[in-house]
């Protein structure tokens, strides 16, 4: 039985940064742009809508004089993380 | 990298390669274990010479007064490093704790010793103390030198209880170049390997 795909998730860049913040406690945003290869835009954009499901917690604050974004995790992040896993696991050939 | 039709496969593919590129990071430069390392070992070698060539207890405290602008600088160094590091990993801040266990076990066996009367215990029971975060920052860094610098520590524990109380100040240099100088080094060729 095929479980169905939390959509906030399924989608590879929303899924390289969750799977990014999943192993670490906070990171900027710089850090993920850099590990996913993606552009500041899109990646702003993809941040925003995990931001909205509740899935992460957006911290901006100064660094130096300049705006610094920090990600992090939210407890319900971690929760549709696994569950989007476990559904995953449905769909592999056993 | 916003296409919708990636299979099971590809999901679980990109999220391993995620956590690898997070986890994998190496965020100690070895840099405080050289500072303490080097403080500490000029403190205690500056201390076997006092008391064992001039007879002089007294002035020892001095010595060690060194440690408090060293203090200083770590947290005005573990600050400045809190604003630049783009990640923070658990490994971090379960490591960061580990020695922040061991600076208040170390402050109370300070407070405990003076209190007892029995100064003589307190180089063998630092030592002791000291493999506990050494030991274990070995174990979360995956660095094998910094387990070895732990277990040296202990033995020395063990030998110093053995020897005039003189001579437990040598054993704590020997302990600060195994546990700290060594292995400080090794941290800071791994760190810039990892860099380069």
């Amino acid at each position: 039985m095929f479980k169905d795909l939390d959509p906030i998730l399924h989608s590879q860049l929303r899924l390289a940064v969750m799977s990014l913040l999943i192993g670490v406690k906070e990171a900027e945003f710089t850090f993920i742009k850099e590990k996913t290869g993606s552009t500041a835009g899109n990646l702003s954009v993809q941040i925003s809508k995990l931001k909205d499901a509740g899935y992460v917690e957006v911290i901006k604050q100064f660094k130096d004089n300049y705006p610094q974004t920090i990600c992090k995790i939210t407890p319900a992040g971690i929760n549709a993380f696994e569950t989007y896993v476990k559904a995953l696991q449905t769909y592999l050939p056993k | 990298m916003e296409q919708q039709d990636f299979s099971a496969k590809d999901s679980l593919q990109l999220i391993e390669s995620m956590i690898s590129k997070a986890q994998n990071r190496f965020n100690e430069n070895g840099h405080l274990y050289l500072l303490w390392g080097w403080v500490i070992l000029v403190c205690s070698i500056t201390s076997f010479i006092s008391v064992y060539f001039f007879s002089n207890y007294k002035n020892l405290m001095y010595v060690w007064m060194l440690t408090i602008p060293t203090v200083i600088y770590q947290m005005i160094y573990l600050a400045r490093v809190k604003k630049s590091t783009a990640v923070q990993t658990y490994t971090d801040e379960i490591n960061s704790k580990v020695w922040m266990v061991f600076v208040i076990m170390g402050f109370l066996v300070g407070i405990i010793i003076g209190r007892s009367g029995q100064p003589q215990l307190f180089n063998p029971l630092i030592l002791a103390l000291y493999g506990m975060p050494t030991f274990l920052s070995g174990v979360i860094l995956k660095f094998v030198p910094l387990r070895i610098g732990a277990v040296s520590c202990w033995v020395l524990a063990l030998v110093s209880v053995f020897i005039p109380y003189q001579f437990s100040f040598l054993l704590l240099a020997i302990a600060v170049i195994t546990t700290w100088i060594v292995p400080g080094y090794l941290l800071r060729s791994r760190f810039k390997t990892q860099q380069g």
